[in-house]
Protein backbone atom coordinates (compact mmCIF):
# COMPACT_ATOMS: atom_id res chain seq x y z
CA UNK A 1 0.00 0.00 0.00
CA UNK A 2 2.73 2.43 0.94
CA UNK A 3 5.13 1.39 -1.79
CA UNK A 4 6.02 4.60 -3.53
CA UNK A 5 5.62 4.53 -7.28
CA UNK A 6 8.08 6.52 -9.33
CA UNK A 7 7.87 8.46 -12.55
CA UNK A 8 9.57 5.53 -14.24
CA UNK A 9 6.77 3.12 -13.14
CA UNK A 10 4.01 5.43 -14.24
CA UNK A 11 5.12 6.77 -17.58
CA UNK A 12 5.54 10.39 -18.53
CA UNK A 13 1.81 11.26 -18.68
CA UNK A 14 0.92 9.92 -15.22
CA UNK A 15 1.52 11.10 -11.70
CA UNK A 16 2.76 8.77 -8.96
CA UNK A 17 0.68 8.18 -5.85
CA UNK A 18 1.63 5.82 -3.01
CA UNK A 19 1.12 2.38 -4.53
CA UNK A 20 -0.61 3.60 -7.68
CA UNK A 21 -0.22 5.67 -10.81
CA UNK A 22 -2.84 8.27 -11.59
CA UNK A 23 -3.36 11.13 -14.01
CA UNK A 24 -2.50 14.57 -12.67
CA UNK A 25 -4.81 17.57 -12.22
CA UNK A 26 -7.63 15.63 -10.60
CA UNK A 27 -9.04 15.33 -7.08
CA UNK A 28 -8.82 11.81 -5.66
CA UNK A 29 -10.78 10.44 -2.73
CA UNK A 30 -10.05 6.79 -1.88
CA UNK A 31 -12.95 4.45 -2.64
CA UNK A 32 -14.55 2.89 0.43
CA UNK A 33 -13.93 -0.80 -0.22
CA UNK A 34 -16.82 -2.36 1.69
CA UNK A 35 -19.98 -1.51 3.63
CA UNK A 36 -18.42 -3.49 6.50
CA UNK A 37 -17.62 -2.89 9.26
CA UNK A 38 -20.74 -0.96 10.17
CA UNK A 39 -22.34 0.29 13.37
CA UNK A 40 -25.81 -0.95 14.36
CA UNK A 41 -28.54 1.43 13.05
CA UNK A 42 -29.11 3.18 16.40
CA UNK A 43 -25.41 3.80 17.01
CA UNK A 44 -25.04 4.91 13.38
CA UNK A 45 -27.81 7.48 13.78
CA UNK A 46 -26.28 8.73 17.03
CA UNK A 47 -22.84 9.12 15.40
CA UNK A 48 -24.10 10.44 12.05
CA UNK A 49 -22.69 7.59 9.96
CA UNK A 50 -23.00 3.82 9.76
CA UNK A 51 -19.32 3.48 8.90
CA UNK A 52 -16.55 3.65 11.54
CA UNK A 53 -14.04 4.56 8.84
CA UNK A 54 -15.98 7.75 8.06
CA UNK A 55 -16.66 8.62 11.70
CA UNK A 56 -14.35 11.64 12.10
CA UNK A 57 -15.63 13.87 14.92
CA UNK A 58 -14.49 17.46 15.58
CA UNK A 59 -12.03 17.55 18.52
CA UNK A 60 -13.05 13.93 19.19
CA UNK A 61 -16.35 15.02 20.74
CA UNK A 62 -18.96 12.35 20.06
CA UNK A 63 -22.62 12.08 20.95
CA UNK A 64 -22.79 9.89 24.02
CA UNK A 65 -26.26 10.76 25.26
CA UNK A 66 -27.71 7.81 23.40
CA UNK A 67 -31.06 7.72 21.70
CA UNK A 68 -34.23 6.86 23.53
CA UNK A 69 -35.48 3.30 23.21
CA UNK A 70 -38.79 4.27 21.62
CA UNK A 71 -40.71 3.32 18.46
CA UNK A 72 -39.90 6.86 17.20
CA UNK A 73 -36.13 6.49 17.57
CA UNK A 74 -36.27 2.92 16.24
CA UNK A 75 -37.96 4.19 13.06
CA UNK A 76 -35.50 7.09 12.76
CA UNK A 77 -32.51 4.75 13.17
CA UNK A 78 -33.74 2.30 10.51
CA UNK A 79 -34.66 5.11 8.11
CA UNK A 80 -31.19 6.56 8.64
CA UNK A 81 -29.51 3.18 8.03
CA UNK A 82 -31.49 2.74 4.79
CA UNK A 83 -30.59 6.26 3.58
CA UNK A 84 -26.92 5.84 4.50
CA UNK A 85 -26.73 2.50 2.64
CA UNK A 86 -28.51 4.12 -0.31
CA UNK A 87 -25.74 6.72 -0.67
CA UNK A 88 -23.15 3.93 -0.43
CA UNK A 89 -24.99 1.92 -3.10
CA UNK A 90 -25.19 4.97 -5.38
CA UNK A 91 -21.41 4.84 -5.69
CA UNK A 92 -21.15 1.02 -5.28
CA UNK A 93 -24.18 -0.29 -7.22
CA UNK A 94 -22.60 -3.70 -7.83
CA UNK A 95 -21.93 -4.47 -4.13
CA UNK A 96 -24.39 -7.34 -3.68
CA UNK A 97 -23.45 -7.85 -0.02
CA UNK A 98 -24.38 -4.23 0.80
CA UNK A 99 -27.57 -4.59 -1.24
CA UNK A 100 -28.57 -7.64 0.82
CA UNK A 101 -28.06 -5.64 4.05
CA UNK A 102 -30.10 -2.79 2.50
CA UNK A 103 -32.95 -5.26 1.83
CA UNK A 104 -32.87 -6.48 5.45
CA UNK A 105 -32.96 -2.89 6.73
CA UNK A 106 -35.88 -1.98 4.45
CA UNK A 107 -37.82 -4.92 5.82
CA UNK A 108 -37.14 -3.95 9.44
CA UNK A 109 -37.98 -0.34 8.59
CA UNK A 110 -41.38 -1.32 7.18
CA UNK A 111 -42.17 -3.20 10.40
CA UNK A 112 -40.98 -0.30 12.58
CA UNK A 113 -43.12 2.10 10.52
CA UNK A 114 -46.22 -0.03 11.25
CA UNK A 115 -45.47 -0.05 14.99
CA UNK A 116 -44.87 3.71 15.08
CA UNK A 117 -47.86 4.82 13.00
CA UNK A 118 -50.23 2.66 15.04
CA UNK A 119 -49.20 4.58 18.17
CA UNK A 120 -48.44 8.09 16.89
CA UNK A 121 -50.12 8.56 13.53
CA UNK A 122 -48.99 8.72 9.91
CA UNK A 123 -45.46 9.59 8.75
CA UNK A 124 -46.34 9.51 5.04
CA UNK A 125 -49.52 9.51 2.97
CA UNK A 126 -49.44 5.74 2.49
CA UNK A 127 -49.56 5.26 6.28
CA UNK A 128 -53.09 6.72 6.19
CA UNK A 129 -54.53 3.82 4.21
CA UNK A 130 -57.16 2.16 6.39
CA UNK A 131 -57.01 4.72 9.22
CA UNK A 132 -60.28 5.55 10.96
CA UNK A 133 -59.87 9.34 10.85
CA UNK A 134 -57.72 12.07 9.24
CA UNK A 135 -54.76 12.15 11.65
CA UNK A 136 -52.30 13.91 9.32
CA UNK A 137 -52.99 17.32 10.88
CA UNK A 138 -52.37 16.18 14.45
CA UNK A 139 -49.78 17.94 16.61
CA UNK A 140 -46.93 17.66 17.33
CA UNK A 141 -45.19 18.40 14.04
CA UNK A 142 -41.55 17.30 13.71
CA UNK A 143 -40.00 20.69 14.61
CA UNK A 144 -41.90 20.87 17.93
CA UNK A 145 -39.86 20.14 21.04
CA UNK A 146 -42.51 17.68 22.22
CA UNK A 147 -42.37 15.69 18.96
CA UNK A 148 -38.84 14.64 19.88
CA UNK A 149 -39.36 13.99 23.58
CA UNK A 150 -42.83 12.64 24.38
CA UNK A 151 -42.80 9.02 23.28
CA UNK B 1 -41.91 14.51 -7.06
CA UNK B 2 -41.38 14.78 -3.36
CA UNK B 3 -43.25 13.19 -0.51
CA UNK B 4 -43.04 14.58 3.01
CA UNK B 5 -42.07 12.34 5.92
CA UNK B 6 -43.57 13.74 9.12
CA UNK B 7 -40.41 13.03 11.13
CA UNK B 8 -36.98 14.67 11.51
CA UNK B 9 -33.91 12.80 10.27
CA UNK B 10 -32.39 13.13 13.76
CA UNK B 11 -34.12 14.27 16.96
CA UNK B 12 -33.93 17.98 17.87
CA UNK B 13 -34.87 18.51 21.51
CA UNK B 14 -33.52 21.74 22.95
CA UNK B 15 -34.55 22.16 26.58
CA UNK B 16 -33.36 25.76 27.06
CA UNK B 17 -34.42 28.47 24.59
CA UNK B 18 -31.45 30.73 23.79
CA UNK B 19 -31.80 33.30 20.98
CA UNK B 20 -28.10 34.19 21.25
CA UNK B 21 -27.29 30.80 19.68
CA UNK B 22 -30.06 31.09 17.07
CA UNK B 23 -28.38 34.28 15.84
CA UNK B 24 -25.51 32.37 14.25
CA UNK B 25 -27.02 28.91 13.72
CA UNK B 26 -29.51 30.50 11.27
CA UNK B 27 -26.59 30.71 8.84
CA UNK B 28 -26.95 26.99 8.14
CA UNK B 29 -30.56 27.73 7.11
CA UNK B 30 -29.89 30.53 4.66
CA UNK B 31 -26.16 31.30 4.65
CA UNK B 32 -23.63 30.74 1.84
CA UNK B 33 -22.77 27.18 2.95
CA UNK B 34 -26.13 26.35 4.48
CA UNK B 35 -28.55 23.51 3.86
CA UNK B 36 -30.90 25.44 1.55
CA UNK B 37 -28.04 26.19 -0.81
CA UNK B 38 -26.80 22.61 -0.52
CA UNK B 39 -30.13 21.08 -1.48
CA UNK B 40 -30.71 23.49 -4.39
CA UNK B 41 -27.15 23.05 -5.66
CA UNK B 42 -27.39 19.26 -5.89
CA UNK B 43 -31.01 19.07 -6.99
CA UNK B 44 -30.29 21.62 -9.74
CA UNK B 45 -27.09 19.96 -10.92
CA UNK B 46 -28.91 16.67 -11.55
CA UNK B 47 -30.55 17.52 -14.83
CA UNK B 48 -27.56 17.35 -17.15
CA UNK B 49 -25.56 14.71 -15.26
CA UNK B 50 -24.97 12.09 -17.93
CA UNK B 51 -24.43 9.06 -15.67
CA UNK B 52 -27.29 7.34 -13.81
CA UNK B 53 -25.34 6.73 -10.59
CA UNK B 54 -24.53 10.46 -10.36
CA UNK B 55 -28.18 11.36 -11.00
CA UNK B 56 -29.07 9.07 -8.10
CA UNK B 57 -26.35 10.48 -5.83
CA UNK B 58 -27.29 14.13 -6.44
CA UNK B 59 -30.98 13.33 -5.96
CA UNK B 60 -30.39 11.42 -2.72
CA UNK B 61 -27.94 13.87 -1.14
CA UNK B 62 -30.02 16.87 -2.31
CA UNK B 63 -33.08 15.30 -0.69
CA UNK B 64 -31.19 14.58 2.54
CA UNK B 65 -30.11 18.26 2.62
CA UNK B 66 -33.79 19.27 2.65
CA UNK B 67 -34.12 17.11 5.77
CA UNK B 68 -31.14 18.96 7.27
CA UNK B 69 -32.76 22.30 6.39
CA UNK B 70 -35.75 21.16 8.43
CA UNK B 71 -33.48 20.19 11.34
CA UNK B 72 -31.80 23.62 11.35
CA UNK B 73 -35.25 25.24 11.19
CA UNK B 74 -36.27 23.11 14.19
CA UNK B 75 -33.11 24.12 16.13
CA UNK B 76 -33.68 27.85 15.50
CA UNK B 77 -37.40 27.51 16.23
CA UNK B 78 -36.80 25.74 19.55
CA UNK B 79 -34.04 28.20 20.55
CA UNK B 80 -36.41 31.14 19.98
CA UNK B 81 -39.65 29.73 21.40
CA UNK B 82 -41.44 31.76 24.10
CA UNK B 83 -38.97 34.67 24.01
CA UNK B 84 -39.73 37.80 26.01
CA UNK B 85 -38.66 41.28 24.82
CA UNK B 86 -36.14 41.36 27.69
CA UNK B 87 -34.57 38.08 26.57
CA UNK B 88 -34.46 39.30 22.97
CA UNK B 89 -32.57 42.44 24.02
CA UNK B 90 -30.23 40.54 26.33
CA UNK B 91 -29.37 38.09 23.51
CA UNK B 92 -28.80 40.87 20.97
CA UNK B 93 -31.55 39.32 18.83
CA UNK B 94 -33.37 42.61 18.10
CA UNK B 95 -32.21 42.91 14.48
CA UNK B 96 -33.61 39.55 13.42
CA UNK B 97 -36.65 39.93 15.67
CA UNK B 98 -37.93 43.22 14.25
CA UNK B 99 -37.71 41.83 10.71
CA UNK B 100 -39.05 38.30 11.29
CA UNK B 101 -40.41 38.06 14.87
CA UNK B 102 -40.05 34.36 15.78
CA UNK B 103 -40.41 33.20 12.16
CA UNK B 104 -37.68 31.22 10.39
CA UNK B 105 -36.12 33.17 7.51
CA UNK B 106 -33.27 32.03 5.23
CA UNK B 107 -30.45 34.44 6.01
CA UNK B 108 -26.78 34.23 6.84
CA UNK B 109 -25.46 34.94 10.34
CA UNK B 110 -24.06 38.21 9.04
CA UNK B 111 -27.51 39.28 7.81
CA UNK B 112 -27.46 38.64 4.04
CA UNK B 113 -30.65 36.96 2.83
CA UNK B 114 -30.20 33.62 1.02
CA UNK B 115 -28.63 34.16 -2.38
CA UNK B 116 -28.13 31.75 -5.28
CA UNK B 117 -24.78 33.43 -5.91
CA UNK B 118 -23.44 31.20 -3.14
CA UNK B 119 -24.04 28.00 -5.13
CA UNK B 120 -22.67 26.74 -8.41
CA UNK B 121 -24.30 24.86 -11.28
CA UNK B 122 -21.68 24.81 -14.02
CA UNK B 123 -23.15 22.06 -16.18
CA UNK B 124 -19.81 20.22 -16.33
CA UNK B 125 -19.30 16.85 -14.64
CA UNK B 126 -15.85 17.52 -13.14
CA UNK B 127 -16.58 21.15 -12.20
CA UNK B 128 -19.85 20.35 -10.47
CA UNK B 129 -18.55 17.38 -8.49
CA UNK B 130 -15.44 19.33 -7.44
CA UNK B 131 -17.74 22.19 -6.34
CA UNK B 132 -19.81 19.70 -4.34
CA UNK B 133 -16.75 18.34 -2.55
CA UNK B 134 -15.70 21.90 -1.64
CA UNK B 135 -19.27 22.73 -0.56
CA UNK B 136 -19.31 19.80 1.88
CA UNK B 137 -16.00 20.95 3.36
CA UNK B 138 -17.27 24.52 3.75
CA UNK B 139 -20.40 23.30 5.52
CA UNK B 140 -18.24 21.05 7.74
CA UNK B 141 -16.11 24.07 8.69
CA UNK B 142 -19.25 26.10 9.47
CA UNK B 143 -20.42 23.34 11.83
CA UNK B 144 -16.94 23.23 13.43
CA UNK B 145 -17.24 26.98 14.04
CA UNK B 146 -20.74 26.59 15.50
CA UNK B 147 -19.38 23.92 17.88
CA UNK B 148 -16.65 26.36 18.96
CA UNK B 149 -19.27 28.98 19.89
CA UNK B 150 -22.12 26.93 21.36
CA UNK B 151 -22.04 25.49 24.86
CA UNK B 152 -25.55 23.99 24.80
CA UNK B 153 -25.31 20.17 24.85
CA UNK B 154 -28.72 19.71 23.16
CA UNK B 155 -27.76 22.01 20.28
CA UNK B 156 -24.29 20.50 19.92
CA UNK B 157 -25.71 16.97 19.79
CA UNK B 158 -27.73 17.81 16.65
CA UNK B 159 -24.92 19.97 15.17
CA UNK B 160 -22.38 17.15 15.56
CA UNK B 161 -24.76 14.85 13.69
CA UNK B 162 -25.15 17.35 10.83
CA UNK B 163 -21.39 17.93 10.69
CA UNK B 164 -20.70 14.20 10.35
CA UNK B 165 -23.13 14.00 7.42
CA UNK B 166 -20.93 16.53 5.57
CA UNK B 167 -17.95 14.19 5.99
CA UNK B 168 -19.94 11.25 4.58
CA UNK B 169 -21.24 13.34 1.65
CA UNK B 170 -17.70 14.50 0.82
CA UNK B 171 -16.65 10.85 0.59
CA UNK B 172 -19.59 9.97 -1.68
CA UNK B 173 -19.00 12.92 -4.03
CA UNK B 174 -15.33 11.95 -4.20
CA UNK B 175 -16.34 8.39 -5.10
CA UNK B 176 -18.82 9.74 -7.62
CA UNK B 177 -16.01 11.70 -9.27
CA UNK B 178 -13.84 8.59 -9.41
CA UNK B 179 -16.65 6.59 -10.97
CA UNK B 180 -17.16 9.36 -13.54
CA UNK B 181 -13.46 9.40 -14.44
CA UNK B 182 -13.67 5.77 -15.52
CA UNK B 183 -16.06 6.84 -18.25
CA UNK B 184 -13.97 9.78 -19.48
CA UNK B 185 -11.03 9.79 -21.89
CA UNK B 186 -8.31 8.10 -19.82
CA UNK B 187 -5.53 9.99 -21.59
CA UNK B 188 -7.14 13.40 -20.99
CA UNK B 189 -10.09 13.80 -18.60
CA UNK B 190 -10.60 17.30 -19.95
CA UNK B 191 -10.97 16.23 -23.58
CA UNK B 192 -14.70 17.10 -23.51
CA UNK B 193 -17.65 17.68 -21.17
CA UNK B 194 -19.95 14.63 -21.26
CA UNK B 195 -22.75 16.76 -19.80
CA UNK B 196 -22.77 18.75 -23.07
CA UNK B 197 -20.72 17.08 -25.81
CA UNK B 198 -22.09 13.76 -26.98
Amino acid sequence: MDTKTTAADCGYKNGSLPGACAPLAMAYVPMQQSAKPAYAPDEGLSRGTLFPGLDLPFMNMVNTGGLMDTPHCELMALTFAADELELYLDTHPADSEAFAVYQDILKLRAEADKRYTKLYGPVTQSDMLGMSRYAWIDNPWPWDYTANTED
Amino acid sequence: MFEYEKMLQYPVRIKMPNPALAKFIITQYGGPDGELGASLRYLSQRYVMPYPELRALLTDIGTEELGHLEMIGAIVHQLTREMTPEEIKKAGYEGYFVDHTAGIYPTSASGSPWNAAGIGVKGDVISDLTEDMAAEQKARTTYDNILRLSDDPDVNDAIRYLREREVVHFQRFGEGLRNALEKLDQKNFYYSNPAFDT
